[in-house]
């Protein structure tokens, strides 16, 4: 038994650690071994789960190579060797809606941002503040029920419906908004959901900007708007990381955004064509996946895909932000 | 025009309900360097911070009394606090260049947004001529393009200068400039000062006597909110009229 001395060194009470006052005290450390397995349970789930994945969606790399990823055709067939699943469309829709979502979002967390922490009368900013992280914590499918049947005919009549009449020569705004379902609605709703975070993440930035620069910024006679633009530049690593992570959360959404989206493999550049996105095939597929031979492994694969883009996302986004925390320490 | 740069009308300063000024009385000439000394928590900063109205930024003070600026009422309600900060320039404690700006922006950012200049090279003149003007140009002019964050403490101080300078104000405020920079950085800011009041007022605060003594004209010695004494720099370290000054210029009263 090698490790076993390990662990118990590993365990044990460092050198003058909470010794110096008790005579009797026990050499280990019993609230470390209790602590610690929950790290290890993490770590354990992370590496589980990325396995799975992996191990689940190798018969479709086997199968149909990486064209599972690029290839727009999802044919389900009774017979199993006519089953065909290729991810591009909802690989697609899972991007297009979550940059729409994000274009959506950040210029509206920016300002909301700057009012809060440099207008805002001190009574009102806190009640902007929690009703801002309230609606970060709200089930999505609240978010889902209100754009279905409240968002999306309101788009279609009042935004979408103008925009195709007037600007059809747009390729942007080239598809007809039949329903209103539509790459559009769900990047607005999108947009609607991911505002919160990215506010959160801008301003905690703008309000850790050193009080010593904004005097700068005045004591140089420039106007407010000017020095809140020098101040917003200083912080823009943190506006960018706040994007990030907003974006990973648009790319993981899943209920609210099946429910606007009209659910269609459809690869368009068209904001108005229903589509699909990963997370919202998923779900709406599980269910019956298991009638087909090779669909199971089709959607572990876009499961793997999600996870990835997931990962990249996050983890590009804290680093930028830690880095910036770093810098911004005086 | 007044001679004087700066005169305050029985200046009282409040932070909600409590006095931190309590009614100053000051007159300070042109081109001189005058030191506003005293232990910390006296009201020095929030006494500077009038003089181009960046006390604002804080929605707690209120003020006062009369500032004049060459006689001008910066208080008065036809007066846009931007165009005062424009015509006095501000060092502060901590060298604060803007870390996301490269060095010749820092200098240029203010012209730039003021729209001061016209053209490039107009620019590029003036910013050659502030970094000279605050004996930073020989030490940077290979590395205008590099963030501050490579220069020392010192240097920082000088690009701050060199900001505020590139605006051609007439009055330079500077809020304990030395307090965080190494002793050589100290020097070279203090010969700076010496050189650069033959065309400014600079208005120095400083927790330090000793620098007072050094490159001073005159001195005024705050104390809890109060001016204690004021006049010549001379008169005031070798024979000081207030027992108070007193203590505080031998190291007494700290």
């Amino acid at each position: 038994m090698p490790l076993f001395p390990f662990f118990l060194r590993y365990f044990r009470r460092k050198k003058n650690e909470d010794t110096l006052h008790f005579k009797n005290i026990k050499r280990i450390d019993t609230l470390k071994v209790i602590t610690s397995p929950a790290i290890i349970f993490v770590l354990l789930l992370f590496v589980w789960m990325l396995t799975v994945y992996f191990y689940n969606a190798l018969p479709a790399f086997i199968r149909e190579g990486l064209e599972v990823y690029f290839r727009n055709t999802w044919q389900a067939a009774e017979e199993a060797s006519k089953e065909y699943y290729g991810l591009a469309a909802p690989i697609w829709g899972t991007i297009y809606t979550s940059i729409i979502a994000i274009l959506i979002a950040l210029p509206i967390s920016i300002a909301d941002s700057v009012f809060v922490v440099d207008y805002a009368p001190k009574k009102v900013k806190n009640f902007f503040i929690i009703i801002s992280d309230m609606m970060a914590g709200l089930p999505t499918i609240i978010y889902g029920i209100w754009g279905a049947f409240v968002l999306v005919p309101f788009l279609q009549k009042y935004v979408m419906m103008p925009l195709y009449k007037h600007l059809s020569f747009i390729p942007i705004f080239s598809s007809p908004p039949i329903t209103g379902y539509s790459y559009f609605s769900a990047g607005i709703l999108l947009g609607i959901m991911v505002t919160p975070f990215a506010s959160a993440i801008i301003r905690e930035a703008y309000q850790m900007v050193p009080f010593t620069y904004r005097e700068a910024t005045l004591s140089l006679g420039l106007t407010r708007y000017e020095a809140t633009k020098i101040l917003l530049g200083y912080i823009k690593p943190a506006i960018f990381s706040g994007a990030i992570l907003a974006f990973g959360r648009a790319v993981g959404e899943t209920v609210a955004v099946s429910l606007v989206i009209g659910n269609t493999f459809n690869l368009s550049i068209g904001l108005f064509a229903p589509g699909y996105t990963i997370s919202s095939l998923i779900a709406n597929q599980f269910g019956n996946a298991f009638i087909y031979k090779h669909m199971l492994p089709a959607l572990y694969a876009g499961g793997l895909a999600l996870f990835i883009i997931g990962l990249i996302v996050n983890v590009v986004g804290l680093y930028l932000l830690k880095r910036w925390q770093k810098n911004v320490e005086i | 025009m007044s001679k004087y740069a700066i005169e305050t009308k029985n200046l009282k300063i409040y932070y909600a309900d409590n006095e931190i000024i309590k009614g100053i009385n000051l007159k300070i000439p042109e081109n001189t360097i005058f030191a506003l000394m005293g232990p910390s928590g006296c009201g020095k900063s929030t006494l500077l911070r009038a003089f181009n109205r960046l006390l604002e930024l804080n929605k707690d003070a209120r003020i006062e009394g009369e500032v004049l600026i060459f006689g001008k009422n910066i208080y008065a309600d036809d007066v846009n606090p931007i165009s005062i900060r424009r015509e006095i320039g501000m060092v502060f404690q901590y060298p604060n260049p803007f870390p996301h700006l490269a060095i010749y922006d820092n200098v240029a950012i203010g012209l730039k947004l003021n729209h001061l200049v016209r053209n490039k090279e107009e620019m590029d003149k003036r910013v050659r001529w502030a970094l000279e003007k605050s004996s930073l140009w020989d030490e940077v002019k290979d590395r205008l393009r590099e963030y501050p964050a490579s220069l020392s403490g010192g240097q920082k101080q000088r690009l701050v200068i060199a900001r505020a300078l590139a605006l051609k104000p007439k009055i330079l405020l500077m809020d304990e400039p030395t307090a965080n920079i190494d002793p050589l950085g100290t020097k070279n800011i203090e010969k700076l000062l010496f050189e650069l009041k033959r065309d400014y007022t600079i208005i120095l605060v400083t927790h330090e006597p000793a620098q007072a003594a050094r490159i001073s004209d005159y001195v005024g010695f705050l104390y809890l909110g109060k001016l204690i004494e004021v006049g010549l720099t001379k008169d005031i370290f070798e024979k000081p009229k207030s027992e108070l000054t007193e203590k505080y210029v031998t190291g007494v009263l700290v």
